[in-house]
This record gives structure tokens, C-alpha cells and sequence, in this order.
């Protein structure tokens, strides 16, 4: 950080006398106190989903290895965190590459869709041309009430797909949809908080499922530094 | 994990599954602690540029997303009512070229990158060319100082850092505290100073950094810098191309900045 530069910021007091020092000492501590409940959401959701986190792991797992693809989708800055997941499982260092993709990555299909059937099928139409059984639909809403989010899993689930639905707030829509195999609904009610436990979550879910893609007998301990299984990491596992 | 050996492994490529599960600490770690206070005088300085009319251009080459993500928090800010402030993606593989005709004196640039991500270089030197406010998220090695005008750092594993959410826990409270700080409009109005004042925060002692933008007739450059177009002396530097970075003093480019692309 060039401390240096940002002496000059404190030469300014306003009409009503409030200083930038007052300013930015204000800016410091709202900045810790929402760090810190980031930390403690994060914390809490990864404690209270912990069994939820394995079962879809397992189920997730399970399908990558019979050779599903993971389509994953949301709306707006949920999309960018879709997108990051899809990139995650599909080539991030240190994983086996699974074949992953995020709906949001072509805006020609998108406007289609939004201008021919509608935004709420934006999803959903896209998951009837590529997906097939035994695929993984992975959709984020921080609300839970996304409309063609809940519609992407309603036309997914009854063609076989795995539905993996992360929602915040109280789950909205979503959660009571009846149409998710695992719901991860993180208790909160500030959209960034609850996208900053999402990506936590998403990236325990991703850890746990390289963890069961591999066999138990190559497994080391837990945060030790084992070369030979390294080694054997070297070249990334296509799985499918 | 330590820290070395995080990136030691990524350096080589070898990163084991097992090895990234110790990361759950890291995902609901506290992460702030010194870097509070960057990050509350980069969002006053960055509400400071919004409320002055500036852009902020975002930039991630490896993790587009990143972006996406913070360019569509400023415009449709998550809470109800809060104002929507131009932030737009730049994405490519020619970032510096493709921001060339459209960053103006003043506005902002924010990337997030690892710290040895190639196509950065440039872009944060042409921005300081251009009078565009640097601001940097990153991970890996921490940059030289005086690499941005501000330094946001997350000494994680990048896979933490990017897929994990503490880049993300970054941005968004970058964006809320320059909301903040756009509430408290009279503390808005400073940071006028560019290059040519008396005192130039930009440039310092050292002269300003400027980007030849043509061989005018009479043989001088039309540089543009912070303050805007100016001709420049360029005999000390033998001769000067369209798109050399010069350092410039007193009228004249005293030095051809290292590294400027052909």
C-alpha cells in the first residue's frame, strides 16, 4: 500500500466541521465490523451446512464420475459468482479439470432468450438444448426468488438432472420449491455477506468433491505436504 | 498452510486436493487488520473521483468475473436507492489499448490480479500516464511499493483468494464504503492536484510520466499526461516513438520509461 500518498486526504473539513480524519477513523471501523461478520457468517454457515455440504458432494461426485457436466447460473453480480464457480471446477490450479460451464457466458444467447421468450426462461431454455440426465444444475439467488432461477431447476429436476440450489435471506421461493436435492441457504439478510459465505461454501463443496474424485488410499493428511501425491497431481485428471 | 508454501506449489503447478481442504480456516478467517485503513482512503479517494464525474474502468485478465462482479456493484448498487456510478469491465487480451481512447485524466482504474499477472504492467503505467486513479486487489507476492495508488492485498492461496470469496469480500467493501463516503458530499471536494501544480502528488519531484501520442512537425512529442496534451523536448532521449512512456520535466522527456511496448 503507498502510505505515502494519502496524507492529503485529511486537508478537508466541511461546512457542518466534520474532518476527513473523522471520515476515514469511521470508514475503519465499519469496514472491521463487517469483515468481521463476514468471517462469523461464513463460519456459521460452513458449520451449519457442514452434513448438507457432504451429501451434495457425494451426489455431485457421483455424477462426474459417470460423466456429468455442471452447468451453473444466477443473475446479475450471482452470475459473476456462478461463473467463478464454473471456473473453479473446470480449471482452477490444483484439482482434477471437471467439465463445468456457466449459462451466463454469452450474451447473444442471453438477449435471445430475453428477447424472444422472456429473462424468466433464460436459464431453463439454455439447460433443455445442452443438458442431459444425470447432469449437475448449480443456480445462486441471494434472495432465493429469482424467477428463472427457480424455473431453470423446475424444468431440470423432472429430466434428471442433480439440482444444487444456493439461495440467502430466508430461501425465499427456492428453498420451499420443492424442486432442489440440496439447498444451501445462508441465514442473512445483506446481499454481500451472504455472497461472500456462497462463494465459501461453493469452494468447500469443490474441495470436498476433488476430495471423493480421488481414491482413499492416495489421501494424505489434511494439510500436510505429501510430494509423491503431489506428484501424481501433476497432470490434471480428466474425469470425464 | 503457510504462506510460502502456498505459493511455492502454485509457482510449480503442484497443488495438492488435500493440501486446499486445510483452507477451510482461510474461508472464514478475519481478514482485515491493517488494511482497513487502505481500503477506507481508497474508497474516499475513489467517491472523491465518482462525485467528480469519473469512470471507474475494472480489469481482472485471469478472473473476468472479478470484473463483472464489482462493475455491476457500482451500477446497480445493491441496496435500494443508493446511486448507480459508472463502472464498466474492460476484458481482452489488449487491455492498456482497448482503454487507450476511452480512460480520461481523472478516472479509475481498479484490477484484480496475482501480482506477476503480465498483461498489469502496462495497464497500470498507462494509467499513470492518463491521470487514472490505480486501485489493486491482488494476491501472490506483494507488488513493489508505488506500484498503484492503492494496494489491497490478500496473502492467501490463490484459489482462496479468487474462488474463495476474500477478493470478493474485498471489492464489495470497497463499493459500500465509497457509498459511504458519497453521503458526505462536503468531504468530497479535494484531490484536484495533477501534474503542472507546485505540488504534484502525481509525479512528485520526479517528473510525470507521459505517453507519446505523436512526431509533431517542429520534432517535439505530443505527449499526453495527466494535465492533458503537451509538446515535448525529446532530444535528450534520442527518439521517441507514438506510444513510448516518457518521463518529463520542465517540457522536456528526460527518460524513456523501461519496458514501454513497440
Amino acid at each position: 500500500m503507498s502510505h505515502e500518498s494519502t496524507g492529503f486526504l485529511n486537508r478537508c473539513v466541511d461546512t457542518d466541521g466534520h474532518d476527513v480524519g473523522a471520515l476515514l477513523s469511521d470508514l475503519v471501523a465499519t469496514a472491521g465490523a463487517k469483515a468481521a461478520e463476514s468471517s462469523r457468517l461464513r463460519r456459521s454457515s460452513l458449520e451449519a451446512l457442514d452434513s448438507d455440504l457432504e451429501q451434495a458432494a457425494q451426489a455431485i461426485s457421483e455424477r462426474f464420475r459417470a460423466g456429468a457436466c455442471l452447468y451453473t447460473f444466477g443473475n446479475g453480480a450471482s452470475s459473476t459468482d456462478a461463473a467463478c464457480v464454473a471456473a473453479l471446477f473446470a480449471r482452477s490450479p490444483g484439482g482434477a479439470l471437471l467439465p463445468a460451464r456457466c449459462l451466463v457466458a454469452d450474451p447473444a444467447v442471453l438477449t435471445a432468450t430475453g428477447n424472444g421468450v422472456g429473462n424468466e426462461l433464460a436459464f431453463s431454455r439454455q439447460l433443455v438444448a445442452f443438458a442431459h440426465a444425470g447432469d449437475i444444475a448449480m443456480g445462486y439467488s441471494t434472495s432465493g426468488n429469482s424467477e428463472n432461477v427457480i424455473r431453470a431447476f423446475q424444468e431440470t429436476r423432472h429430466r434428471g438432472l442433480l439440482t444444487v440450489g444456493f439461495a440467502g435471506c430466508d430461501g425465499g421461493r427456492l428453498a420451499g420449491s420443492g424442486v432442489l436435492d440440496h439447498c444451501f441457504v445462508v441465514r442473512s439478510h445483506s446481499v454481500h455477506r451472504i455472497q461472500e459465505a456462497q462463494a465459501a461454501l461453493s469452494h468447500r463443496l469443490w474441495a470436498t468433491v476433488q476430495q471423493r474424485l480421488t481414491p482413499d488410499g492416495e489421501r494424505p493428511a489434511v494439510g500436510q505436504r505429501e510430494p509423491a501425491a503431489d506428484q501424481d497431481l501433476a497432470e490434471p485428471e480428466e474425469v470425464r | 498452510m503457510a504462506r510460502s508454501d502456498a505459493f511455492e506449489a502454485r509457482e510449480s503447478e503442484r497443488v495438492s486436493t488435500y493440501r486446499l481442504l486445510a483452507t477451510d480456516d482461510a474461508l472464514s478467517q478475519d481478514l482485515l487488520g491493517p488494511d482497513a485503513a487502505d481500503l477506507a482512503a481508497a474508497s474516499l479517494a475513489m467517491a472523491r473521483r465518482f462525485a467528480s464525474g469519473a469512470t471507474l474502468w475494472c480489469a481482472a485478465p485471469s478472473w473476468p468475473w472479478h470484473a463483472q462482479h464489482v462493475a455491476v456493484d457500482f451500477v446497480h448498487p445493491v441496496i435500494a436507492g443508493e446511486r448507480s456510478l459508472p463502472a464498466v469491465m474492460v476484458s481482452g487480451d489488449h487491455l492498456w489499448e482497448s482503454l487507450r481512447p476511452i480512460a480520461r485524466a481523472g478516472d479509475m482504474l481498479l484490477v484484480v490480479s496475482r501480482s506477476d499477472e503480465p498483461s498489469v504492467a502496462g495497464l497500470r503505467q498507462r494509467s499513470k500516464a492518463w491521470g487514472v486513479l490505480t486501485v489493486w486487489i491482488g494476491t501472490g507476492p506483494r507488488p513493489e511499493p508505488g506500484s498503484a495508488d492503492f494496494v489491497l492485498w490478500v496473502d492467501d492461496d490463490e484459489t482462496v483468494s479468487s474462488y474463495g470469496g476474500r477478493f470478493a469480500l474485498l471489492y464489495h467493501l470497497l463499493s459500500e464504503l465509497t457509498h459511504v463516503c458519497l453521503e458526505n458530499p462536503g468531504l468530497l471536494e479535494a484531490e484536484q492536484a495533477v501534474c503542472g501544480d507546485e505540488v504534484c502528488i502525481t509525479c512528485s519531484d520526479e517528473g510525470c510520466l507521459g505517453e507519446v501520442v505523436a512526431i509533431r512537425a517542429d520534432g517535439r512529442a505530443q505527449v499526453r499526461t495527466p494535465a492533458g496534451l503537451e509538446a515535448v523536448d525529446t532530444t535528450l532521449i534520442d527518439r521517441a516513438h507514438p506510444g513510448d512512456l516518457v518521463l518529463i520535466h520542465a517540457g522536456t522527456a528526460v527518460t524513456l520509461v523501461e519496458g514501454s511496448p513497440r
